[in-house]
Order: C-alpha cells, then structure tokens, then sequence
C-alpha cells in the first residue's frame, strides 16, 4: 500500500521540527559547572594596571555535614590574586585556571584599595553596568590598605560562608550608624550627578594581633578635642580589638571627581546619615552633661526626615539643616534622674548641642577640606530652576565650598528604660549615686 | 468566521492596551526622557490630551459606519483602489513595526537571560507563539489576554512600585526638563506611542455598537495614558536624568534593583514571564491582524493559507538589521516619529472622504424623494 | 528389556515429529470482500453495516451459520413462514414459536438457555405453552412464584369474567406480576429475554408476553472508591443501572427530573439513560447530547470510560471535557445546575457534561464545609495542582539558566549535592519522573494490603538508594516527591493525568530556553485551552469570554447564601437558584413569624 504524499510529508516536517529540540540549550549549564565569585578586590598592579583578587566560594568544604566533622571555615572559600588590563579580561584570564566558568551573579561586594582609589576609578565605574552578571545591588568598599590582605582577612566565625558575612555586614548600617549603605547603584548615580557626590564604605584589617598591642594612634578623638575617644571616633583598621576576626568596616570614604579624597570616621558618618535622611537608629554616647566623668547612652533613631532649606546670600549658598531625632534612654552611668520631665529636657540639650557640634563640623570639613557635597544638598538648589540646562550652568559642585551650615538638631526622648529611676547605692561611708 | 467573533468592551480594551502599551518594556520611558529630559511625564500628558481629542473627532466621524471596520469605510469612499491602498498601508505598517518588535524582544531575551543562543533560535520561540495565535483565531488571543494581561500589569506595577525605596523626589526637578520647545514641540510627534489605537478600527465589527467603540476607544487611551506616566515618573525618581539616558532596558533595571532583605533579591527573572506573556500577546495579535486585513483588502476567501508565508517574511524582515543599534534607531528615530500620519492622519482622511460621499449620497436621495 | 530398548531407541534414535495440526486462525468469507478505504467505500460500508443492525423493522441477523442435517427441517418451515412474513412475528402456532427460539438462540450450544415447556389449564382446556429465559440473569423465585405458580396451577380458579379472549384473560388476571408487556415481534422479545426478562409463548396466540425477572448477582451500594470526602455522603455508583437512577432520583424527587433511555452498541445493546431536569436544562444541549448518544455505530461499548471518548469534542485536548464521577451527590449538584448526565449500565462511574476548567478543580467537599474550610482547601488545591505542572519545569529552567535567582546559601547546598552526581540535571529529573511513574503504574497493580504500602516503601528506598548511589541529589527528591503529592490534590483523575503528561513537555521546554520557555509554553497551553469547548460551552469561562455573575464559585466560593443564580454559561432556562434572601430567619421576624403567632 503506498501512503499518500502527505502523510510522508507530515512525518518528515515532525522530525524536522523535533531535531530542534536537540539544538537547543545553548545557554543551558549547570550549577556544579560554575564558579561563584563572592568578592572581588582591586589594587593598583605592579606589572599592570589592575591585581585583581577574586574570592571563589567552594562548596564541598563548606557543606561538612555527615562525615568529616565541621568544614573548617578557612577552607571553604578560595582567594586569587592575577594582575590584568581591565576586569574583564582579568575574568578571561581566570577562567584559564579555574576549572568551571566564572559566574558574577552572586558577587556581594567590591573591594578598592585606597591607593587604587584616590588615583582614580572614574573608568572602572563607567565599565561595570555594561556586564548583565553585574549588579547593581554590589556593596563599593574602599580598604585602608590592599584589597587583598582585607579580602583574605575575611574568615567568618559565625558563618559558613563568606557570602552570608558579607551580605549581613552590608546591611549594618541599619543599627549601629557607623556605615552608610553603599550599594553601586547609588554610586554611580552619585558619580553622575550634579548635585551629589559618592561614598564608599571604608574597610580595614585590624592591626592589633593581641590584647597588649592596643593603642589609640589611628582615633580622630584628639582632632574633636575630646579627652578619651568614643565609639564614634575611628576608622576602619584601628578599632582598639583584637581577636579572630580580623576584618572590619567602619567609616566612609568621601570621592570628588572620581577619586578619593578624603575620609570620615565613625560619627562623622553618623552626621552624613542624619543629614541625608537615612539614619536608622544606632547608640549614641555622651559625657553627662552634669557630671562629666560619665557617660549617657540614648539608643536614637530618625524621628522624621531632616529639614533642608538652601538660598543663595551674595552668590555663597546659606543651608539651613534641621535634624529631628527620638531616643531611648539605655544608660545613666551617674544615677541622676534625668528620667523624670523636669531633668529631662537637660540631657535633650545636652544632646542636640552634642550632636549639633558634630554635624556641624562634618559639614565644614566637607566643604572645606573635601569640597564634595556627598550630602547631596545641591538637590534643594536644583527645584528653583525651571530646564536642565540652566541647572547645569549653575555648576552647583564648584560652588559647594563657599556653603555655610546652620545646622539645629531636635531630640526627643520618649522612653526610659525598665527603670524610672535610680535609687542610691549604699556604702558604709554614705550612699552613692543619690541625687 | 468574522461574523462568529464577538468580543465586549473588557476584552475589547484589554487587547488595545496589551498592543498600545508593549513599548513600555522595550524602550520607551529611556526614549522619552532623552527627548524631554526630567519633564518627560509633561509630554505624556500633552500627547494623551491631543489624542483623545483626536479620537473624539474620530469617533465622529465614524459615527455614520456603523460595526464596519476601515476597510469597507474605504470601499465607500474610494472604491476598490482606495480600499486596496489603504489595506495595503495598513499591513506594510504593522509588519514593520512586528518585524522591529520581534527583533527587539528577541534581542532583549538574549541579553536578559540566554546571552549565548543564536539570535533565530530565540526568534523561533516567539514566532512559533505567533503562529499559534494566528491559527487558534482571535477569539482565543483576546480571551487568553481578557485572562493575562489583568495579571501582567500587576506584575509590571509590582516592579515599578517595589523600587519604591529608591525614589528621589528631587530627580524630577528641574521641572521643566529640557525646555518648552522640546516638550511641547518635538514632544507632539510622539502622539505616534498611540498609533496601536489604530487597530481598534479594525476591531470594530467584532464590537459592534458605536457606543462599545466609543467606550473601548476612550478606556483604553485613557487606562495606556495612566500606565506611561507611571512608568516614566517612576523611571525618572529612581534614575536621575543623566545616568536615564544610558539604560538599554529600562524596567528591566529597575527589576534588578528589587532587594528586599537576603532573600528577595535578583528576582528579575520572574519579570521574564511578565515579559515574555506580553511579547506572545502583541505579537500573536499583530500578527492576527496582518493576515486579517490582507485577506480583507483582497477579499480573499480564507486566512490559514496566509499565516506560514507572512510568518517566514516576518521572521526574515526580523533578521535584517545589522545590530541592535540599528533596529532601535528604525523604532525610534523614524517610526515613532511620523508613523502618526500614517495611522491617525492617514484614517481621518478616509473617514472624511468616506463621510462626505455618503453625505452626498443621501443628499441625492433625499433629492430624488423631494422630486417625487 | 522391552520398555529398556525403546527407551534406547527413543534417546538415540532419530524420532519423527508427530504430525500436529497447529491452530490457524483463518479468514472468513466477509473479509474476502473487504475493499480500499475510501468514500464510496466508506457510504457502501456504512449501508452495509446499518442493514445487519437489528434495530430496523424486522432486521434479525442473518449470518450464514453453516448448514447442519438437523436443521433442514426447520428451514422448510423456515421457508414457509419467509413466505408470509419475514419469520419475525410471533406465529400462532406454538411449535414454530418453540423452533424459532431454538433457532434464534442456537440451543443446545448455548447453555444457559432455558426452556420449559408446561400447560396453562383453563377452564375446559389445556393449552401448551412454554416459557424461555436466561439462567443466572432472571430471579428464579419470582418466575416460580409468580409466572409458573399462576399459569400452571391457579389457572383454573373460577373466572371472574366471561373472558373469550385467551391473551386479555392471561395477561390481566393470572399473571400477578409488576411488569409485564406483550409483544408480537422476535426482536423485541428477544431483547427482552437478553436483559433477564422471560417470554411466555402461548399455544394458539400470536402474541408473547415478557416479564421483568431481572435478578443476577450485583455489588451493592458501597463507598466511592476515587472521590472520598471527609464530610458528605459516602455512597458510590454501581454497576447497575437501575440502581444508579435510584441513587440520584432519591436525592431529587422532583417530577421534572427526565431519565431517558437509550441503546447504545449493535451487539452489546447497552441501556443508558440521560437524566437532566426537565425545566433548567438548556433545550439545545440535551438535544445535542441525545443526538451524540443515538448516533454511535459501534457494536460493544465495555464502559463509560468509552462511551466518553466517544462523545467528547476533542479527543487530543488535554484535558478532559466530561467529568466521570461516582458519587450521586455530585451528579445530583450537577442536575440541579442545569447539566446534563449519562449513565451507562455496567460502569459505576456517571458522565456530566459540559465542563468548564473551573469544574475540574473542585471537590465536593467545598461546599459541604464551611466559608473559610472552604476556600482554604481550594487554595491549597490550586497550589498543589500549579506545582504537579510547573515544578520540575520551573527547578530545571532556573537551575540551569537563572542561577542568580536562588539565594547564595541555597544555591552552595543544591551545589554541594550535586557535586557528585555524572547526569545533567535535565537527565536527573527525567530519571526520577520516569521511576515514579513506574512505580505508580506497577503499584496499581500489586496484589492485596501490601500494595499501597510497598508503593510508598519502594519510592522512598529507591530514592535513598539513588542518594546514596550519587545517581541523583537529594534537592530532586524532594522536588519530584512535592510534585506526586500535588498531583494527588486534583480533585479530577483525567485532569492529574493530563498534568503527569504535560509535566513532561514543560521539563524538556524549560531545559530549553528557561523561562522564556516555560512561558511560550503556557502561552500554547492556553491558547489551546481558551479555543476548546466542551458541548458548546467555552472551557476557560468566566475567564475566556468573561460572563456575568459567574465569580461567586470559580476561584473562591462565596458563602452559600450568596450563590443565588446558576452558572450562565450553561444558559439555564432558569436563572436563578436561591431567592434573593435565602436565610428567611435574617428578615427581621416578619410575616413568618405573625403567623404562627396567631
């Protein structure tokens, strides 16, 4: 019997269509094919333009679970250090000696060194969005160092990996106020714009290998004028700790023209926050405002977004900033009441004249030391102009170094605590901390 | 067939969106800000407010035709040649702008997800889509979107929303953007975004009554109008005016952006569905009325044997920009701006024409009753 | 020594085979004559095969049967009675009566026919008669006491009346049986006789009487054994029909509920009834089922599951466009909306039709529970039939393409598992899938208490051994496990089919293209599913074509008193199913209350 033309066509067109099947799957791979890159670092290269150092995450170590008992967390990640033209190629390069392909997607930070950083990444910058592993969700850390001894110093204790650690560090901003969140988006949006300038969260490794090498060299506290530092008063690298976990971020790197030029330390970062609005809540401590051996400790948070007024007196912009905080009370080393309403509004002067001083000076050290409004308080210019391009001949950036600050801060205390009041301790010789 | 199909006004106006507002996740809030700057969302405003008083002339106009689409329109106005024109305008222009539409999509997928797959083998998938559609009938493609396209612009609302966290007011000031002369003046050849509108002439006999066409034509104007501003204000408050320009894919980098604690992150690649499910509507629709129209221009008696050869021209025409570069500036440059003339100039001409020669025509008649 | 030396010789020697005649099974004389498939041939066929069915008036089966000495006499009287008529009434005679029946049933060869000739003794006479049913299939109580009994012994009771007529006389007053009918043609005898009736021939009448006998071995009511519900009737189908109609007409006793009957199979001649309410049901669709049932040119029909195949619209959609349920409370839910149902004699399992998608997903229970139990099974349900289609699909495109999606610490442990494993992850799954659905089809099949057990059993060693093996990861376990649990959720057995089907074409789309695929092909699958209709009414409504009131029981359920009008796709000739304020005790104490006061 012979079948009609059509039903052999028919067949024909089928295996046809079912042979594309077989073509398919060109960007089909594997997740055991691939490299995770958690970290990349970026130093200026001795033989080329960039050392680039890459931190591969390796699972097997990592999973210890039946047999072997507990991966050793020094294990579970690997670091590479290669010297490149451009990233890029320095991906290429690597991919000639890791086995499986380099995959960016889960890269959770970039680290600059802060040579790297104050020659210039203005082309680096302009280069990554291109790449669609990229993304724009990337923490910018600038080490106070190399990259690479604050990448390899990265050994979680509480983690298993590497990733989670550096996930949860870009996030603490939110409670102690001494980072700020640096995500490369706002970066580059910041490197871009006329009315705001970048940071970068600054990183470090600590230098003090024991309890008996501690030292205050590297604290701002003498700059502040302060008799004993605070919390607030270091930067990344030379907080007084030692112990197993050797990297650190505290601090902020301030950029104008992409390059780096300056450096704030941990209240100043504080004050950036407040000022632009993204503060969280963090600890603040202060010298009692009676007695000033001890110390207050108010657990503060935004209250509303700050206030920001900008006119132009004789071609200088005047800003007035009004900063508008609430707090709780956590500690009053000296036992005075200052829970009750009449004691109250002393130590919500004491604070806002505390803060109030440092703010005002982060503002004046960053028109005039670093000339860059990273602050973003050209914004408050840019509603009085009606086109772009007027906007733009007003070159705001250049003027920020004529600015002066009215800064007023408002604080608000709303709880006390567990306890409404501290009742002396008594002694032998009277009772202390009875007021 | 075309007589079976019946479709309400729901369905009616879904389809007119899904078609009118595809542009918002190719390329257009990056195409409206480079044009006017920070004040791109006072364009939107300008262009809706002219088309909708250009539909309302239009719907005057059509108010004497009844449930007949522009084909038969031309027939009355012109005869066959007029009729032959304009069908023939009229499929040149949606193959062109499906040719380029396909093109983009598929380039986008490539990017987006499957940077390493030949660009025809990424085509294939939204061809065959296409196919599908055009055979199933449009009955199918306009319940499928009646069911989808409700649940694609939740989607598309939950991305521009979920970036909320980086809003900045301040970006979309200086509030007059790039000058009066460029948003009011260049900014009035971008009424072309509308011209999808077009093809609710040629859904007119599915909708039957003139008031149906009246309410689909104003709800569907009105409900694209409100998604574009809101695409393009969003766009503005998260990407300030310089680094806007620069984005290739516009929601596409607001999706990557979404980062809600460790775990709701890089979730763009749910937005594929919403992508995707929106290129196989257009396309499947577009690609529907290609056939349509042509069949009814040369009054052909059936459809099928039309889909596999306009489907391999499709496919073609698709391929033959060098790069991408090029297949953007074929969208942009020269058919957003004065394919207007086409699809709105163009109709009114004819409903005009057609308009006056009925008016004639009655005019004889009621003549010829006066004289008996 | 002789038996040794044969054995000998058997061993040694070359031993002829015996000649054996194998069984051959050879063509008859019919298949001689088959021709090419074609038009003309196809009208010649369908006439061919319409004159031997027996429906037409007087139509007997007239196959050659080969000719017998015994039978020689007959066919001369056979000839004889051709003449008159077409040897298909009952003649008056009783022995041509008793000829043609052995005849027609090919006694002696066919066993369990029984005849048993006896006297009917009136008045002043005797008159031969005898009586023809089937053993095994008649209530032999009942054809004693109440056929025999009568005729042969009571018949000679004083008569009542002055009655001439011998026929009017048996039929009214000595035959005390419920139903009993007269008929003058074999061919309505004989397919009463078929069914477990009895044919009483009567010397010197031209007429047969039939009585219902019916009484063979059934199953009684039992538990449904495919759709249990916690709270709700637990009554299921059985396989007889009778007894079926009883089921749903005790739940509906309203007098506009119609069973009609039908015949369906030329050989078979199976009873079914279509039953739907006479003044909700749409005119038009049970014309058109009616028309479908009558229309079937087949000659066995084993079940309803092929009745079903026989009158759906598409048989490549899929998904199923009749339900087949086995509980009388659903069907009776489904009458009262204005469906049509088929039920057919040997199959326990009841059609409804037409469907729309929604039905598909919905299990009884919803509404025998409450609002909030309710609406949250049917979620649940939702969820657990989306992951049986989409999650090895979704697992396979976003592991193999949107790495980046997967959260870093999930993604090192799906990693690490997988470490180990030589297969891609494509190979992986479909590995797992295939020995799942082998061990779902060969635990059907398992005998006795230890089935289900070792089903469940078998599937968890078999996986822990593939772990341990490092044959698959211990991520697709879970995954194709989580996708059998879901796909037990639906609440429709041909709709879990379908997904077990089309899980497989996602798999092998979504290895293709990611997401990209998945989406083209839902796209397809919804288009194929938005353009199908299931008798006339569109499948994805209120979707598709979006109709009006249809929302208070598609997704969610409303609460009861809320689902006042009847679905309007089906165009009920009555819309509406509950008064506007159905709960008369929220009105506020009005007249009902006046009343009964005074």
């Amino acid at each position: 019997m012979k079948k009609p033309l059509s039903s052999i066509v028919r067949t024909i067109i089928i295996f046809a269509m079912l042979c594309i099947t077989l073509t398919g799957c060109y960007d089909s791979r594997e997740i055991d094919d691939m490299a995770y890159i958690v970290a990349i670092g970026l130093d200026t290269g001795k033989t080329n333009k960039l050392m680039m150092t890459l931190q591969l995450v390796v699972p097997p170590k990592i999973k210890g679970g039946d047999g072997g008992g507990g991966g050793d967390a020094e294990e579970g990640s690997q670091i590479i250090t290669l010297e490149a033209p451009t990233i890029y190629s320095g991906l290429n390069m690597a991919n000639n000696f890791i086995s499986r392909q380099i995959n960016l997607s889960h890269t959770k930070v970039l680290v600059f060194s802060e040579e790297f950083a104050r020659n210039g990444i203005a082309d680096l910058v302009i280069a990554l969005p291109k790449g669609r592993e990229f993304r724009p969700t990337v923490n910018i850390l600038v080490a106070k160092g190399t990259a690479v001894d604050y990448i390899k110093s990265v050994k979680p204790e509480l983690e298993g990996n590497p990733a989670k650690y550096y996930e949860l560090n870009n996030i603490s901003h939110l409670h102690t106020g001494f980072t700020a969140d640096t995500m490369f988006h706002n970066f580059y949006i910041q490197s871009k714009s006329l009315s705001i300038q970048p940071v970068a969260t600054l990183a470090g490794v600590s230098k003090y290998k024991s309890p008996e090498d501690l030292s205050l060299a590297d604290s701002t506290y003498k700059d502040k004028g302060r008799p004993a530092p605070l919390e607030g008063d270091f930067k990344a690298g030379s907080l007084p700790k030692s112990g197993s976990v050797q990297s650190e971020i505290m601090g902020l790197a301030v950029f104008d023209r992409g390059k780096m030029v300056g450096e704030l330390d941990g209240e100043q970062t504080m004050g950036y926050l407040m000022v632009r609005g993204k503060f969280n809540k963090a600890y603040v401590t202060m010298p009692d405002p009676i007695e000033k051996e001890r110390f207050v400790i108010l657990n503060i948070r935004q209250a509303r977004k700050p206030n920001k007024n900008i006119k132009m007196v004789n071609d200088k912009p005047v800003i007035d900033i009004r900063i508008m905080l609430e707090g709780d009370i956590t500690v009053i080393q000296s036992g005075i009441n200052y829970e009750s309403p009449e004691k109250m509004s002393i130590l919500e002067r004491g604070y806002e004249e505390f803060i109030k001083k440092g703010v005002s000076d982060f503002l004046v050290m960053t028109s005039k030391d670093f000339q860059s409004d990273i602050c973003g308080l050209g914004s408050g210019m840019k509603k009085k102009f009606l086109t772009w391009d007027q906007w733009k001949d007003f070159k705001w950036l250049s003027r920020y170094k004529e600015a002066t600050f009215n800064v007023s801060v408002d604080v608000k205390i709303r709880r006390p605590g567990l306890t409404i009041r501290s009742s002396p301790i008594t002694s032998t010789e009277g009772e202390i901390y009875a007021r | 067939m075309s007589s079976k199909i019946i479709f309400g006004k729901w369905e009616g106006t879904v389809l007119l969106i899904n078609l009118i507002c595809t542009q918002i996740i190719l390329g257009f809030p990056r195409v409206m800000t480079e044009m006017a700057g920070t004040a791109a969302w006072i364009t939107i405003i300008y262009v809706s407010v002219i088309m909708l008083v250009a539909f309302w002339l239009i719907s005057k106009l059509y108010s004497r035709f009844e449930g007949m689409d522009i084909i038969d329109i031309s027939q009355i106005a012109g005869g066959g040649i007029l009729r032959v024109i304009t069908g023939l305008v009229m499929t040149a222009y949606i193959m062109y702008i499906i040719s380029i539409v396909l093109r983009e999509f598929a380039e986008d997928m490539k990017v987006i997800i499957l940077p390493e797959s030949p660009i025809s083998f990424v085509t294939l998938f939204f061809v065959a889509g296409m196919i599908v559609g055009a055979y199933l009938g449009l009955e199918a493609i306009v319940r499928l979107g009646a069911i989808f396209i409700p649940l694609i612009t939740i989607g598309f609302l939950f991305i521009t929303i979920g970036v909320s966290p980086y809003y900045d007011m301040a970006n979309l000031f200086p509030v007059l953007g790039a000058g009066p002369e460029k948003i009011f003046g260049e900014g009035f050849f971008r009424i072309s975004i509308f011209s999808a509108a077009s093809i609710l002439f040629f859904i007119a006999p599915y909708i039957r009554t003139n008031r149906n066409f009246k309410i689909v034509g104003y709800a569907s104007i009105l409900i694209s109008s409100c998604l574009f501003l809101w695409s393009v204000l969003s766009y503005i408050m998260v990407f300030p005016y310089t680094v806007s320009i620069e984005n290739f894919l516009p929601i596409y980098q607001m999706a990557r952006l979404i980062n809600y604690g460790r775990f709701f992150q890089r979730v763009e690649s749910v937005f594929v569905f919403i992508w995707a499910a929106t290129a196989l509507l257009y396309l499947s629709g577009a690609f529907y009325f290609i056939i349509h129209i042509f069949r009814k221009t040369f009054k052909l008696e059936y459809e099928k044997p039309l889909i596999a050869p306009f489907a391999i021209l499709i496919f073609n025409i698709s391929l033959l920009p060098p790069n991408l570069a090029t297949a953007i500036q074929l969208e942009e440059e020269y058919f957003r701006k004065y394919i207007w003339i086409v699809t709105i100039v163009f109709p009114i001409i004819v409903l005009s024409i057609a308009n006056i020669s009925q008016k004639r025509k009655k005019g004889e008649r009621k003549g010829e009753k006066a004289v008996e | 020594m002789e038996g040794y030396k044969k054995i000998i010789k058997k061993l040694l020697f070359f031993n002829e085979p015996k000649k054996m005649e194998r069984f051959v099974l050879k063509e008859t004389s019919s298949k001689e004559n088959r021709t090419e498939d074609s038009a003309e041939n196809n009208a010649e066929k369908d006439k061919q095969y319409r004159a031997r069915r027996r429906k037409e008036p007087g139509g007997i089966r007239k196959i050659d049967r080969g000719t017998d000495e015994s039978s020689k006499k007959e066919k001369e009287i056979q000839k004889e009675d051709e003449n008159k008529r077409k040897d298909s009434e009952v003649s008056v005679y009783l022995s041509h009566n008793l000829t043609s029946m052995k005849r027609l049933y090919n006694i002696p060869m066919n066993g369990d026919v029984v005849i048993r000739e006896f006297d009917i003794i009136l008045k002043d006479r005797a008159v031969g008669a005898f009586i023809i049913f089937f053993d095994g299939m008649t209530d032999r109580k009942v054809i004693n006491n109440n056929i025999l009994q009568p005729l042969m012994m009571l018949s000679s009771l004083e008569i009542k009346k002055a009655e001439e007529d011998i026929a009017e006389y048996i039929k009214k007053q000595i035959l005390p049986h419920n139903q009993m009918k007269e008929f003058t043609s074999y061919r309505k005898i004989m397919d009463e006789v078929n069914f477990g009736g009895c044919a009483i021939f009567v010397d010197g009448i031209a007429k047969a009487f039939t009585g219902d006998v019916k009484g063979w071995e059934h199953r009684g009511v039992e538990r449904p054994n495919t759709e249990l519900v916690i709270r709700g009737p637990q009554e299921g189908f059985t396989e007889t029909i009778r007894t079926n109609t009883a089921l749903i007409r005790k739940r509906l006793k309203d007098e506009d509920l119609i069973c009609q009957n039908f015949e369906i199979g030329e050989r078979s001649n199976t009873p079914c009834s279509m039953m739907y309410i006479k003044d909700i049901a749409n005119e038009s669709l049970v014309e058109e089922v009616a028309k479908r049932l009558k229309s079937l040119k087949v000659d066995y029909l084993s079940d309803s599951g092929e009745l079903e195949q026989f009158i759906e619209d598409s048989s490549f959609l899929p998904a199923p466009q009749i339900i087949a349920t086995e509980r009388p409370d659903r069907v009776a839910t489904a009458l009262t909306e204005g469906r049509v149902a088929v039920i057919m004699h040997g199959s326990p399992f009841v059609l409804i039709m037409p469907i729309t998608a929604e039905d598909m997903v919905k299990s009884p229970e919803d509404n025998y529970v409450r609002f909030p139990y309710g609406n949250l099974f049917r979620l649940i349900r939702y969820f657990g039939i989306a992951l049986s289609l989409l999650l090895p699909g979704l697992y396979i495109a976003i592991t193999n393409y949107h790495q980046e999606m997967i959260p870093t610490d999930l993604l090192f442990s799906i990693e690490a598992a997988r470490e180990m494993v030589p297969f891609p992850s494509v190979i992986e799954i479909l590995i797992m899938e295939i020995a799942f659905e082998l061990i779902r089809e060969a635990g059907i099949r398992i005998p006795g208490p230890i089935g289900p057990t070792l089903g469940i059993i078998g599937a968890l060693i078999l996986g822990q051994a593939a772990v341990a093996a490092n044959i698959v990861s211990p991520v697709l376990i879970i995954i194709v496990a989580v996708t059998g649990i879901g796909s037990f959720a639906a609440p429709n057995f041909s709709l879990a089919f379908s997904f077990r089907i089309l899980r497989f074409a996602f798999i092998i789309i979504g290895a293709m293209a990611g997401f990209l695929g998945i989406t083209t092909g839902l796209f397809i699958y919804g288009m194929w599913l938005v353009s199908a209709k299931s008798f006339g009414v569109p499948f994805l409504v209120p979707f598709g074509p979006k109709t009006a009131n249809a929302f208070t029981d598609s997704i969610l359920r409303a609460p009861i008193w809320k689902q006042e009008r009847r679905p309007d796709y089906l165009n009920p000739k009555d819309d509406r199913r509950q008064a506007p304020i159905s709960r008369g005790w929220m009105d506020n104490g009005s007249k009902g209350e006046d009343e009964d006061e005074q």
